[in-house]
């Protein structure tokens, strides 16, 4: 096991090689956390919707993504679905993260808009909005404001789950934490490094997620 | 803002201390240099193990493979075998020991021996300086080299062809190492096969890996090719942890009775039609 000044003088040598992969890191997250939230939103509104067959659809997509493993999902677009569409190795990871954290977003979403007051769906109604133009004007607004804290959550998820993404040669941040540990045999070092960062940057989340909740609650009474 | 102060100066800390704690095991397992050594001379061929401290488990002899490297080491109906593994058993038998196959990702490997996990690898290891630091080899068990493959189409005749060229490799090999002084552009995976399986999708310019690997890919109707491009010939070793002497004169023995009886001969010639000793 690594004494604390070995660990502090590996992170320091290695601190230039994080980088790049720390960029893709971020990267990731951001291009799954946006395609995932829209995706969760689509689902969400399908599932409390009644066009025919929506609601089914929605649960179709809902079991089927959290019944099954992250890395199983990536594994499958990633050389699955290559003779259906070659997305290239960015967008084959970042498309099976959002669509993994699309389905707990849709639950959240979900759950946003039915802790919404059903009176405000029959007052929009009343006042001669049609049921959509109630859910854009009334209801979503308020719903979206709840879903900040676990969307929060959610995207700190993403963040780590999105080092999954070193088993199909991303070079991000724990594959670059798996590089090193190879090279050196030092792989405790490596990985207790690793921790750090990510560490660092879902506390630095969730801060921002903090700011963000107290900024909009000011509204509130 | 004070309350979060406390909450990081407490995170910071209880990291300090569990590196301070963990620091203190590392004297361990680094005993029984010398004593191992004296006793195996004595000892011939498959003598009676008992009371032996060579393997992590009395009478068992655990090997490990990457369990992902067609036909050293892979799953056939649902069964561990393959070069690699036959040897394995092959050794067990001689030593009169117990055979406990295992597999572990190949860049753990290493590790694991350090750290007494497995007694040995029997995992296509090609010896090397920066590994002769970590472990100890046997004799080399068979002689092979890194190949160069790439995508039908693709014009890679050189090395120096390879700049500028994307890069599949297991994680961890000699091959990675090979590949990373021609380019920066490399992309790993955790088996020759899944990289291999990547450059049959188009998804990288080349890979590099062991000739043999990649003519089985070959064979089972992967769109790749052989480059004609190879590397130094390399030896491959049997693993065992730094300072094991006892357990590796033993597999040393082994491997050379197997040589003798035609055992190996044999054995090499089911999974590659020829010695691949030689």
């Amino acid at each position: 096991m690594p004494s604390f000044s070995h660990v502090v003088e590996e992170f320091i040598r290695t601190f230039p090689l994080f980088m790049k992969p720390l960029l893709l890191t971020f990267e990731l997250t951001f291009a799954s956390g946006v395609v995932g939230t829209v995706i969760g939103l689509l689902f969400a509104l399908l599932k409390v919707s009644r066009i025919p067959l929506g609601p089914m659809l929605a649960d179709l997509y809902i079991t089927l993504i959290r019944g099954t493993p992250l890395i199983v999902q990536i594994f499958v677009l990633y050389f699955g679905f290559y003779k259906v569409v070659d997305l290239g190795q960015f967008w084959s990871a970042s498309l099976a993260l959002a669509v993994h954290s699309g389905a707990y977003i849709a639950e959240i979403f979900r759950g946003a808009i039915q802790s919404i007051d059903k009176g405000q769906m029959e007052a929009g109604l009343s006042l001669g909005m049609s049921p959509a133009q109630t859910m854009r004007r009334i209801i979503l607004p308020q719903a979206l404001k709840r879903s900040i804290p676990p969307l929060g959550n959610q995207f700190i998820l993403l963040l780590k789950e999105s080092s999954l993404a070193a088993f199909i040669a991303m070079e991000e941040l724990f594959s670059m934490a798996r590089r090193l540990s190879a090279e050196t045999f030092d792989e405790m070092t490596f990985f207790l490094i690793v921790a750090v960062y990510y560490l660092v940057i879902v506390l630095f989340f969730t801060y921002l997620v903090k700011r963000l909740e107290q900024r909009l609650a000011k509204g509130d009474s | 803002m004070k309350k979060k102060r406390n909450i990081l100066s407490v995170l910071l800390l209880s990291v300090a201390l569990l590196a301070a704690g963990c620091g203190s095991a590392e004297t361990s397992g680094n005993n029984g240099d010398g004593q191992a050594s004296a006793t195996s001379d004595t000892s011939s061929s498959a003598s009676s193990a008992a009371g032996s401290s060579m393997t992590r488990e009395e009478g068992v002899f655990t090997f490990v493979s990457s369990g992902e490297f067609q036909p050293f080491s892979y799953y056939k109906d649902g069964q561990l075998t393959g070069f690699d593994v036959e040897i394995g058993m092959e050794l067990a038998k001689r030593m009169g020991l117990k055979p406990n196959p295992v597999t572990a990702p190949f860049s753990g490997i290493i590790t694991g021996i350090k750290e007494g996990r497995y007694d040995a690898a029997v995992a296509s290891h090609t010896i090397t300086e920066e590994r002769l630091q970590q472990v100890d080899f046997s004799d080399p068990y068979y002689l092979s080299g890194g190949h160069l493959f790439t995508r039908p189409g693709e014009e890679i005749t050189s090395l120096e062809d390879l700049r500028g060229k994307e890069v599949a490799v297991a994680l961890g090999t000699v091959y990675e190492q090979l590949a990373r002084e021609y380019t920066d552009n490399i992309k790993t995976y955790d088996s020759d096969v899944t990289a291999l399986r990547a450059l049959d999708q188009g998804k990288h310019d080349a890979v590099v890996t062991d000739i043999i690997v990649g003519d089985i890919a070959i064979q089972q109707g992967f769109k790749i090719k052989a480059t004609g491009v190879k590397f130094t010939e390399d030896k491959q070793g049997i693993a065992v942890r730094k300072g094991n002497t006892e357990l590796l004169n033993k597999i040393n023995e082994a491997l050379r009775q197997m040589h003798e009886d035609g055992t190996y001969q044999k054995l090499s010639e089911k999974y590659f039609n020829r010695d691949i000793s030689k």
